[in-house]
């Protein structure tokens, strides 16, 4: 009895912030700006060149920004479990994400500004100042710095989990480095790849902030749209459709990624 | 004598960040087939030098020679070594096969052949039929024989196994003894096996190596270390054991306890301090002062095969007996050995002198057969039959030689008597 009383404010939360949420999401999306019941936002939506285009970048900004957090993130959380002090090194890469976002958007305008510190290096370099922000280039630069940390942290615990045997094991049956890399560090340390895929991959379908302060709202994505139409153009339905189509993306992400026991 | 496949000359190993030695100077001699096993206590080098051998770890000094090269150099992948990790280190993203086949498929051995030798692998180990299996849903002993089929299927020049049966329940380790030593006789590998259970030491191999903190201690057939232990340490490691101080007064003559005992070793100097063993077995008991002297039950525990008596004798030293009879606790009762089964132990001796020593003084027991020994036990005790029967008619005919001359006295008694008796009536 006295276990269903201590539930009772996790069932409110789920109730109040998750599904009555999603349920007017979904409830509004069905009507138009004039207040009727329509389909109309979710026939444009899957018929309008401009939204196909939004949604094909979303997800492909999404991707690149996901595979570059990758790239740095698993070899920086394979070296940080051979270190002697590896959880205090882990704890300054988590360090960053204590600070807020904006913060620290706000930090990359002061670094990659025209009169900024990367400018004036290349300046000294002498290939003299460049347009870095408000660039493709600096948008996913900035994105996956913020996502880093939600990448290494699960592929550090998979790889730290990782029975150092079973390395020995490979290289003592005649593996080479690259084969036991191949054939069992990279194999057993997928749950922790999965976890981190899901937790950059995701976020990053619906990043708007960043498009705006960082990529010059040049890269529209989903997540900006749902912003303009919510606050711009007060087309609530329209937002709330691309909301809905962004839930229903993270669900197949998350279905795809999902940890796999045999 | 076979060819040498495995040699540490000199080796030594040192941890530079914490200055611990854990291997000190150590060389040796492996031969190609046999079944050796490094017996110690955890922390006395012995994964180490296991390790070494198998390129986990570097040498800081001396030579590994592997197959007559020098394999310090190589890298672990290289060397036609495998090993069997106490944890099994099974790869557990692959099935049976996978696992089996994991050595042949980075050789980029043709695939039809992989499949036959897989088979013959895992019947090798009795576990045909078990290719699709997760390793996640094997047994312990599964899993074990798995790292077995798995590390012997491209037939290494030497397998390596690291208290590989440790994790397995007394029943299975006990199977698994016996299909090991069957294994490595049939395959004809080198095995070298470590371990911490002397028992399985002694069970399985063709020699022994006891090593204690970072040194080699004795080596020898398992036979040889248990029957003649170089010092209190191998003694009290190897098999259970009376350890007394005594002293040598001369060749075979010994003294502890205050008494005098016949014994068959020498060589040493005269009333020179020693030690001296004598196994539970090697122990009977006998009436109260009719044996060499008398002690009194403390405790008993019933093993199985026998009763292990603890007893103290008037010194107070305590004495482990074996016993296939149940004791009364409190009871005195007298003790008595063979002189064969007092073993000396010098202080500090090295493994050298002891040899020689050995060699010198002790009889090689040769292993004769069950048969032969059973012939020899039945014609030893045919002899004593005939002895006695030999005695016995002695003892008759003693008797009868007797009765004769008594017959004869009483003979002559009657004649004479006959003879005054005729002539009183002459």
């Amino acid at each position: 009895m006295t276990k269903r009383i201590y539930s009772v404010p996790y069932f409110l939360w789920i109730v109040f912030f998750v599904i009555v949420p999603l349920a007017m999401l979904l409830w509004q999306s069905f009507f138009d700006l004039n207040g009727h019941f329509t389909l109309n936002n979710y026939i444009l939506y899957f018929s309008s060149g401009t939204y196909l285009l939004m949604t094909w970048n979303s997800i492909l900004y999404a991707l690149i920004i996901t595979v570059a957090t990758l790239v740095i993130s698993y070899p920086v959380a394979y070296v940080l479990t051979k270190l002697k002090m590896k959880q205090f090194w882990l704890m300054l890469i988590i360090l960053p994400t204590w600070v807020n976002l904006l913060l620290k958007a706000y930090a990359f305008i002061g670094i990659f500004g025209k009169y900024g510190s990367v400018n004036n290096f290349l300046q000294f370099l002498g290939i003299g100042r460049t347009q870095i922000l408000f660039t493709d280039l600096s948008f996913i630069l900035v994105a996956s710095y913020i996502s880093i940390p939600f990448m290494v942290l699960p592929i550090f615990n998979a790889l730290n989990d990782l029975d150092d045997n079973l390395v020995n094991a490979s290289r003592d049956l005649g593996a080479s480095a690259f084969q036991t890399f191949t054939q069992v560090i990279w194999p057993l340390s997928l749950n922790g790849v999965r976890a981190g895929v899901q937790a950059v991959f995701i976020p990053s379908l619906s990043l708007f902030m960043l498009t705006r302060l960082i990529g010059g709202n040049k890269v529209i994505t989903l997540g900006t749209a749902v912003e303009e139409h919510f606050l711009t153009t007060q087309n609530w339905g329209m937002g709330s459709t691309i909301a809905v189509v962004l839930v229903v993306a993270m669900l197949i992400v998350m279905r795809m990624t999902k940890e796999r026991r045999d | 004598m076979s060819k040498t496949i495995i040699e540490f000359k000199n080796v030594s190993k040192t941890y530079a960040d914490t200055d611990t030695t854990v291997l000190k100077d150590i060389s040796f001699e492996l031969e190609e087939g046999k079944f050796y096993t490094l017996l110690g206590a955890s922390g006395s080098g012995k994964s180490t030098i296991l390790n070494i051998i198998a390129g986990l770890l570097d040498a800081t000094d001396g030579d590994v020679i592997l197959d007559d090269k020098r394999i310090n150099d190589l890298p672990a992948n290289k060397r036609n070594v495998h090993t069997i990790f106490q944890s099994y280190a099974l790869f557990p993203n692959m099935n049976v096969f996978d696992n089996v086949a994991f050595a042949l498929k980075i050789k980029g051995v043709d695939k039809k052949e992989i499949a036959k030798r897989v088979s013959e692998s895992l019947k090798l180990v009795r576990l045909d039929g078990f290719e699709k299996r997760s390793i996640t849903k094997l047994s312990g002993g599964q899993k074990q024989r798995v790292a077995i089929a798995r590390a012997i299927i491209d037939r290494p020049k030497v397998l390596l196994l690291d208290e590989s049966l440790s994790a397995l329940d007394m029943k299975l380790r006990k199977d698994m003894q016996y299909e090991l030593r069957e294994l490595q006789q049939s395959l004809g590998i080198t095995f070298i096996f470590v371990t911490h259970d002397q028992e399985e030491a002694l069970a399985m191999s063709d020699w022994v190596f006891i090593m204690n903190e970072g040194e080699i201690v004795q080596s020898g057939t398992p036979t040889d270390i248990y029957d003649e232990p170089i010092n209190h340490f191998v003694a009290d490691f190897i098999g259970e054991s009376n350890i007394l101080n005594g002293k040598m007064i001369e060749d075979y003559l010994v003294e502890f306890n205050g008494q005098k005992f016949e014994a068959v070793d020498g060589g040493m100097r005269k009333n020179e301090p020693i030690e001296v063993v004598i196994r539970p077995e090697d122990i009977w008991f006998t009436l109260p002062n009719e044996g060499k002297f008398n002690v009194k039950v403390d405790t008993q525990l019933f093993r199985g095969v026998h009763y292990e008596i603890v007893a103290y004798d008037e010194f107070n030293n305590e004495w482990l007996i074996h016993s296939t009879h149940k004791a009364i606790v409190g009871e005195t009762v007298g003790l008595d050995f063979d002189p064969e089964a007092i073993h000396i132990m010098r202080l500090n001796e090295s493994e050298e002198e002891f040899d020689a020593r050995i060699e010198e003084y002790v009889e090689e027991e040769e292993t004769v057969g069950l048969a032969k020994a059973v012939e020899e036990e039945n014609a030893e005790e045919e002899a004593a039959i005939q002895e006695a029967v030999k005695e016995a008619l002695e003892n008759t005919m003693e008797l009868t030689e007797l009765a004769e001359t008594v017959n004869e006295i009483l003979q002559k008694q009657e004649n004479e008597t006959e003879n005054s008796e005729s002539g009183d009536h002459k």
